[in-house]
């Protein structure tokens, strides 16, 4: 009698989520890359929109290097991710894993799903190579973002939208430098990022006469960070923090109140309570690599290469960062980071 | 007197300041089941750990078939052919029958790196050797914890006995069964001790005891308290013996005190009548040990 | 006592018999789970039942499958290790500083890490023996060490967490082949090791008395070691069978993406476990099988894969994995209490 209820629930269940998925699921018959002739037959006019734009039915894939699209950082890309497939009429799905090995088997997944194109985040390259290799030989184009615009190049993307982790950091370096930093604290907080390793360095090369010290911590563990900060800049040579992370720099800020430390105060990526901080002056400033670009631009870019074959940056990063937040732009900021666009 | 199979002479031990075991002497020949009796804390289950290999005693002989023997752990006594059948240690539950009963003595065939168990061959000898003994095991696949308390008990001797056993010490066998698995586990006794195993039986239950041994020797406080062939001593002094004098004597006063706060006669009554038997009791004693002196 | 009688009982016993046997299988279960879970996703998704999807949930179920495979091994064996996934990561990058910093050969970096991971898996079971202590505390203890020790070394060593490997394994193309390589059908190299330690997994725990001796020192080792079981070599044996598969598993991602990373694998040692219970492993030991960890290592990761194709919001992926792991599982408990009662 019991066995029954559970095949009726699995039963159901099936029954369900079949109904749910065949509403998403698109009609196009094709979907191989620089195939034109689609655009014109799937296409409605709508009052004043552009027809290529308003009903393509892509399916996109983002996949990242992280559990969930939550927090102050993936949210804002996730929002942008959603709000171009809107636009573009593409059906999205954002999905992660911290874990190389399973990252490379969600793309490998995706390109078993047929998906119409990929965005993918590239914390490892080499590891990733042969995934996009194999997207590509499959006529799936591949948009790399947000990490890896040194070596994008070498794989088999077509374009990469993110910010120059280097770049980003000498000129966050140089204003900390000219603000008078001799002594630089760089917290990483994730152990396998290489990233946020060329943001300090980064921060090194652009921060002429300064010295800078690299300290790792965890950013699942804010409240040990907090800790490992407030020791750190109870040195008193530490006159200058910059943080990699929204979350880190809040608990920065505090932790540096708390040491009675005079050290300043700037980070990479915005938060409303790292907007906040710039306007009450505990933050200095703030890198903006406008993460909500990231996740919105790769759209267009995928679909105007299906549609039309078009390859956006001419084989360079299309950059979009790094912006810099501080007391003179922090209350438009402030709307954006409100509304989820920054 | 014939050479007995297993025999430990005036063996003492103690822990720290506690004297587990004083000046204990027991043996059991071919064919004859000694019954070791005592209540909790008399020392049986030092004993036992010193007959298995588990503890070496202090003082003492320990000699199987007549030579002194020195275990240094319970496989010396196993190769010995001195197999122990633990109270609640005698099986792993969630396997079959038949695996359990080759545990750690696996029938194999075939010549490495393909060497493996013949289950066939396995199975079907479980099925025959508890047979033997008048177990009927419908399927020897299915897990020992489906047997009850008395056929797992069962199966562990007749385990033993199949490996080769000559002396079997069972601790305790019948300590958690019911009557009637009781009796199963006992019948088992005999007919190890009709192949001609010597058999040492701990068990802090007379009554079960006195059907099946030839000899009971009982502890107290880990010392012999007596030390008796069959033919010499009847059950119910056995019981009687196994009851010690002085818990009757505790009993006595403690139904005293009760009736005195009650002022209940006939609780009176009964504590005076258990004070004549713990009298009684100790005369007797006194008695068979002078006998025993003679004998 | 009629000569009819015996006959007629034989009959009913071998019929009852077979089905008996077919439904006590620790793995039966497992397998009602793992076609429930199949149908489930190739109806509510376009793509799931294709040969790609096949390889894109085979691909990671083999190195989710050959560790739950030996996570079994020793949970049967009745203990648990929760260092081996991060140990995955370690080895990887033992051989990465061994090969890129210290300049050795590419097979004498694969030995080294071998015996490194031997060396962890007698660690192990040396500490739970000696401490007496439950094997899930001693192996997180571990766990730390190794995590702590890789991250250490690396950034002492290379100054990165991240070591890139492509010059070093420029001419190692026997050792690519043998760990890295899509023979078929989009399906790599580890699957088909998979298969091969699946069936020596099971071949070992059913047929040879080493098997019976896991069976016995996870079900009651006292007993175990009275009848004369070496409880203690078993146990360590069974700890250095998942070092050495973390070993593999370690080799395979090294040589696929020839680069190694801190982090790798850390966090899946739970999926080991989780892998094993679906198929019929009991948490307090004793009772289990190979196949069975297998089978939930293919069920896991068709429902990870599973929910990718279906494309379900990401925000909702951790609970659906959750929910139907915990619905495969129940299945699986059902499908074996019924079979024990269909037996008595």
């Amino acid at each position: 009698m019991k066995g029954r209820i559970w095949v009726a629930l699995v039963l159901a269940l099936v029954l369900v989520v079949s109904a749910c998925s065949s509403d998403d699921s698109d009609d196009t018959t094709t979907t191989a890359a620089g195939d034109t002739e689609t655009t014109a037959s799937d296409t409605e006019t709508t009052a004043g929109g552009d027809s290529q734009v308003s009903q393509t039915g892509f399916d996109f894939d983002l996949i990242f290097h992280d559990k969930d699209a939550s927090g102050t950082f993936w949210g804002v890309m996730k929002n942008g991710f959603d709000a171009a497939c809107d636009a573009w009429g593409a059906s999205c799905n954002m999905i992660g894993d911290p874990d190389i090995t399973k990252q490379a088997a969600l793309v490998d997944t995706s390109i078993a799903n047929a998906v119409d194109g990929i965005v993918l985040t590239l914390p490892n390259a080499d590891a990733l190579r042969d995934s996009i290799q194999r997207a590509a030989d499959a006529g799936i184009p591949v948009v790399t973002i947000n990490s890896g615009s040194d070596v994008f190049a070498t794989t088999a993307a077509i374009g990469h939208a993110g910010q120059d982790e280097f770049i980003a950091g000498q000129g966050a370096g140089a204003r900390l430098a000219a603000e008078g930093a001799t002594n630089i604290l760089c917290p990483i907080h994730e152990a396998n990022n290489a990233a946020l390793q060329a943001r300090c360095a980064g921060v090194e090369a652009g921060a002429t006469g300064a010295t800078v010290n690299q300290v790792q911590i965890d950013v699942a563990n804010l409240d040990a960070a907090f800790e490992t900060i407030k020791t750190e800049v109870s040195d008193e040579s530490v006159d200058a923090v910059i943080t990699l992370n929204p979350d880190v720099s809040i608990r920065a800020r505090d932790a540096i109140a708390e040491a009675g430390s005079s050290a300043m105060l700037a980070t990479f990526d915005l938060g409303e309570e790292v907007l906040n901080s710039i306007e009450a002056g505990t933050i200095l400033f703030a890198v903006d690599q406008q993460q909500y670009l990231q996740g919105n631009l790769p759209v267009a870019m995928l679909a105007l290469n299906i549609q039309s074959g078009l390859v956006v940056g001419g084989g360079l990063a299309v950059l979009t960062g790094p912006g810099f937040v501080d007391a003179s732009n922090v209350a438009q900021v402030k709307d954006g980071v409100a509304a989820g666009t920054r | 007197m014939t050479t007995k199979l297993i025999e430990v002479n005036s063996v003492s031990k103690r822990f720290g300041n506690v004297v587990a075991l004083k000046d204990v002497s027991a043996a059991a020949g071919a064919g004859e089941v000694t019954c070791i009796l005592g209540d909790n804390g008399a020392g049986k289950s030092t004993l036992i750990k010193i007959l298995c290999g588990l503890y070496q005693a202090d003082s003492g002989e320990y000699r199987v078939d007549g030579e002194l023997m020195d275990f240094s752990s319970p496989r010396d006594a196993l190769e010995m052919g001195i197999a122990t059948v633990y109270q609640d240690l005698a099986m792993v539950p969630l396997m079959s029958v038949w695996r359990n009963f080759f545990l750690g003595s696996e029938m194999q065939k075939g010549a490495p790196p393909a060497k493996r168990i013949d289950v066939a061959k396995s199975k079907d000898t479980v099925v025959d050797e508890l047979g033997k003994m008048g177990i009927i095991i419908r399927d020897p696949e299915q897990p020992v914890g489906t047997l009850s308390g008395g056929e797992r008990q069962s199966v562990a001797i007749a385990r033993a006995v199949y490996l080769g056993a000559r002396v079997l010490i069972l601790d305790e066998p019948t300590a958690a069964l019911g009557v009637k698995q009781a009796g199963v586990v006992l019948r088992y006794v005999v007919e190890a001790k009709k192949r001609g195993l010597g058999v040492i039986l701990i068990t802090h239950n007379p009554h079960h005891a006195y059907p099946v041994g030839d000899h009971f020797v009982i502890l107290r406080r880990g010392e012999v308290y007596g030390d008796y062939r069959k033919e010499d001593i009847p059950l119910e002094q056995l019981v009687q013996m196994m009851a010690g004098g002085a818990d009757l004597e505790t009993l006595q006063h403690e139904l005293e005190k009760a009736a005195e706060s009650t002022g209940d006669q006939e609780l009176a009554e009964v504590a005076s009548e258990y004070g004549e038997e713990a009298t009684e009791l100790a005369e007797e004693t006194a008695e068979a040990k002078e006998r025993d002196g003679d004998a | 006592m009629t000569v009819d009688a015996p006959a007629a009982t034989d009959d009913r016993l071998v019929q009852a018999g077979l089905a008996k046997k077919v439904l006590t299988r620790p793995e039966f279960g497992s397998i009602i789970g793992a076609v429930a879970v199949f149908i489930f996703f190739s109806l509510a998704t376009e793509n799931f039942f294709s040969v790609d999807a096949m390889s894109a949930v085979l691909n990671p179920a083999s190195t989710l499958g050959i560790m739950s495979v030996a996570v079994a091994l020793l949970m049967i064996g009745g203990e648990f290790d929760l260092s081996s996934g991060a140990l995955i990561g370690g080895l990887g990058m033992t051989m990465a500083l061994l090969t890129a910093n210290a300049g050795l050969p590419v097979w004498l970096a694969m030995i080294l890490s071998l015996a490194l991971a031997v060396g962890v898996g007698m660690f192990n079971g040396f500490m739970v023996i000696k401490t007496k202590l439950p094997s899930f505390i001693v192996t997180l203890g571990t766990f730390f060490i190794v995590q702590g020790a890789g991250l250490g070394f690396a950034r002492l060593i290379s100054g990165q967490t991240t070591i890139y490997l492509s010059d070093e394994f420029a001419n190692v193309d026997f050792a690519k082949w043998l760990f890295a390589s899509t023979p078929f059908a989009g399906i790599r190299i580890p699957v088909y090791f998979w298969i091969a330690i699946t069936a020596l997994a099971t071949y070992l725990l059913l047929r040879t008395r080493y098997g019976n001796w896991i069976f016995s020192v996870g079900g009651n080792a006292e007993s175990a070691r009275a009848v004369g079981v070496p409880v203690n070599r078993v146990k360590i044996a069974l700890f250095v069978n998942v070092s050495v598969s973390a070993w593999l598993v370690a080799m395979f991602n090294t040589f696929r993406f020839e680069s190694a990373q801190i982090g790798t694998g850390v966090g899946s040692e739970f999926e080991f476990i989780i892998a094993a219970v679906i198929g019929g492993c009991l948490l307090t030991g004793g009772y289990g099988s190979a196949i069975g960890a297998s089978i939930g290592a293919l069920i896991f990761e068709m429902v990870r894969q599973g929910l990718a194709f279906a494309r379900w919001e990401a925000d909702w992926f951790k609970l659906f994995l959750g929910v139907m792991l915990l619905l495969a599982a129940l299945l699986n408990a059902w499908v074996r209490s019924r079979a024990q009662r269909a037996m008595s």
